[in-house]
């Protein structure tokens, strides 16, 4: 039966609910946000007491649905001061999914940290101080062991970023090779986990019953047709795009097309970027280990597969996984195109508990303000350590790029709601620059994705927002919102918007398991509804669209190679969501 | 002279093949020619290419237009990684003509 677990951190009890009939067929970011909209006063401070987390798999997570493990995290988020959604690729969600529980609820406030293990009996707590102050990489092999090892549990948890409450602390669940790697990274979701005591949350689904289908045929008959599209498409099939270089492919890419932001958003164009994009991490292992290593999936049953791993010279393994946004954040973003330094930087991220995107965006603005010279990679790994060991200096950096701006009197901070940007410059690619603009997120691609090649507007001969643009943004925004409360992840949109079965597969699969007759209709309606409730958690935390602005630098400063400038009305970046 | 920057499998096409630099072609090409004529300058079969193709930065096609001073990045067909919504490098000339 589906229920809620209320976690309250304050007296360390926990209670099982059944699922509000308000909340019915609701899982992953519908979930999420439907309870921090609904329960969490949104002028709250985002570290205070009356904030809370919430965990919750998708609709399909936990069944034989490909691709589907994801997990989505909701909270108040403390880098923004507005809602956030941010999802990992996990067998944790799944595990949650199996025992029946829609969604953890985690609220009050304890002293120290503490361990909560939720299994088939319920949830029970232990201190963990004694797991503080150290590297992840020390943390889960020891707990695993003491927990019954990685066939009998998954591991989430925060770093030491999140134990200081880093406004740049990601939450860490642990990939299908134990790594602790595979991050709820945005936002800083991981300070709110920090800030209620809690360190780490343990999942053991022993004895727990397959996750119910409503309908096993119409469920049967969407799975078929989702993994068929999944294997038949040029980017998300086996051998393909994402499995052989990863999304690190992406490199080479955006940096042709100019829009690769390049030592703090100074260019779009970077000279080292074949040295750190995916045909060169592909490359470099098969010289390191003496075979072609191909990516392997991070999560149960995902048929993508799109995680690497990167290799020091001796063959052995530095870090997995070395992401587009990764490579960038801390390569070209930072000027730096030595691989086994973006490797290090990546695995001290993973380390210390960050979301590699504002670590790459602060120590982008730090070098900016003085701190390291572009392209010196041996200092920026210095300066990361200063966050694992929570120095004044590293607690900063550990605030993100906006903060880290302040301090250094900089003015050139790439960020929209204070998030900072991620890998794709909204001066070349005006689509993006929307979605940056707009999403309850803050700056996020993973809000609407809209790299479409009509937006590629750079020339200023074509018009890439006309209203029917702020629609596609929109309805970007909408099927997204859609997709991460499936449960899925969202690289099956590579293959799903080019075949449509594979569309109709994701709505059937839904339908299966909840026995509800949705349509594509439903999608959007859907996808409207959750942007909804978000956009009136950010109204009333204090948002106006006078935040959905882009940094006033990019109003005035060209961008070589294109040498554009933002130039999207305020008025057509409104019409997006009707504000 | 165009210079041809070529990623993944075409990179055979140029002098480095090395996935950690640049393998560029140079190609001179007459008033007229097209992304397509100077593909098969290269040698490269058109099967093999992507959507993914960039004259100076911006998105192109087969049928657009090249100078001898252009800039031209060429992606295989393995490494297409833009959403839908490209359109077929045989036929448009794309968005931005």
């Amino acid at each position: 039966m589906d229920r809620i677990l209320r976690i309250n951190m304050t007296d360390r009890s926990a209670s099982f609910e059944p699922m509000p009939k308000q909340y019915e067929n609701r899982a992953g970011r519908w979930l999420t946000s439907s309870i921090i909209h609904d329960e969490v006063p949104a002028t709250c401070h985002p570290l205070g007491p009356n904030n809370k987390l919430v965990f919750s798999p998708g609709i399909v997570t936990g069944t034989s649905s490909p691709t589907s493990s994801r997990i989505s995290v909701g909270g108040k988020s403390p880098l923004t001061g507005g809602i956030k959604e941010a999802n990992a690729g996990t067998g944790w969600g799944r595990r949650l999914a199996r025992l029946g529980i829609r969604a953890v609820i985690i609220e009050g406030r304890a002293d120290g940290f503490w361990l909560l293990k939720i299994t088939k009996n319920g949830a029970s707590f232990e201190t963990a101080d004694a797991w503080t102050g150290k590297k992840l990489s020390e943390v889960y092999p020891k707990l695993f062991e003491r927990s019954g090892g990685h066939k009998a549990v998954d591991i989430c948890s925060i770093g030491i970023a999140g134990e200081h409450r880093m406004p740049a602390a990601g939450i860490c669940f642990n990939d299908q090779n134990a790594r602790p790697t595979r991050y709820a990274g945005r936002g800083g979701l991981g300070a709110v986990m920090g800030s209620k005591g809690l360190k780490m949350i343990v999942v053991d689904d022993t004895g727990s019953d397959d996750v119910p289908v409503a309908n096993k045929e119409v469920f049967n008959g969407g799975r078929k047709n989702m993994a068929a599209a999944l294997t038949e498409h040029a980017i998300t099939k086996p051998k393909g795009a994402l499995n052989s270089y990863g999304t690190a492919v992406l490199v080479n890419i955006i940096n042709e097309a100019g829009a690769l932001p390049t030592r703090n958003f100074r260019s779009g164009r970077f000279e080292g970027a074949a040295k750190i994009a995916g045909e060169a991490i592909f490359e470099g292992n098969k010289e390191r280990t003496g075979s072609e290593l191909y990516n392997h999936a991070c999560s149960p049953g995902c048929i993508i597969a799109c995680s690497n791993t990167w290799h020091r010279p001796d063959g052995s393994e530095h870090t997995s996984c070395v992401e587009y946004e990764s490579a960038w954040a801390l390569g070209a973003n930072c000027g730096i195109d030595n691989l086994d330094q973006v490797a290090e930087l990546n695995l001290l991220c993973n380390e210390y508990g960050l979301d590699t995107i504002e670590i790459g965006g602060a120590l982008a603005v730090a070098m900016e303000g003085g701190l390291a010279a572009f392209g010196d990679g041996k200092r920026a790994i210095e300066l990361v350590h200063e966050i694992g060991r929570a120095t004044p200096l590293g607690k900063i950096l550990g605030a993100g790029a906006v903060a880290t701006g302040k301090v250094f009197g900089v003015s050139r901070v790439p960020h929209v709601k204070g998030q900072n940007m991620p890998a794709y410059e909204p001066r070349a690619i005006k689509g993006i620059g929307m979605t940056y603009a707009v999403s309850t997120m803050g700056a996020d691609h993973t809000s609407g994705y809209t790299i479409a090649p009509e937006m590629l507007g750079v020339s200023g001969k074509l018009d890439p927002l006309n209203p029917d643009k702020a629609e596609l943004a929109r309805n970007f925004q909408y099927a997204t919102a859609f997709i991460d409360t499936t449960g899925h992840c969202l690289f099956i949109a590579f293959a799903i918007l080019d075949i449509a079965s594979g569309f109709e597969g994701m709505v059937e699969e839904c339908n299966g398991v909840l026995g509800t007759k949705w349509t594509a209709e439903d999608v959007a309606r859907i996808g409207k509804e959750i942007l909804d409730l978000e956009l009136d958690f950010n109204h009333r935390a204090g948002f106006t669209k006078l935040d959905d602005r882009l940094p006033e630098f990019m109003l005035y400063e060209p961008l070589p190679p294109h040498n554009v400038v933002w130039d999207i009305a305020d008025s057509e970046i409104d019409q997006v969501f009707g504000q | 002279m165009i210079e041809v920057h070529l990623y993944g499998k075409l990179r055979r096409f140029a002098g480095s093949r090395r996935a950690t630099s640049a393998s560029i072609a140079f190609v001179a090409c007459r008033p007229g020619d097209t992304v397509g004529d100077v593909a098969g300058k290269l040698g490269i079969p058109l099967e093999d290419l992507g959507s993914n193709i960039f004259l100076n930065g911006v998105y192109a096609s087969l049928e657009s237009p090249v100078q001898n001073t252009d800039r031209l990045g060429l992606f295989p067909d393995d490494m297409q990684l833009l959403y839908k919504w490209y359109f077929d490098p045989k036929r448009s000339d794309g968005p931005e003509k």
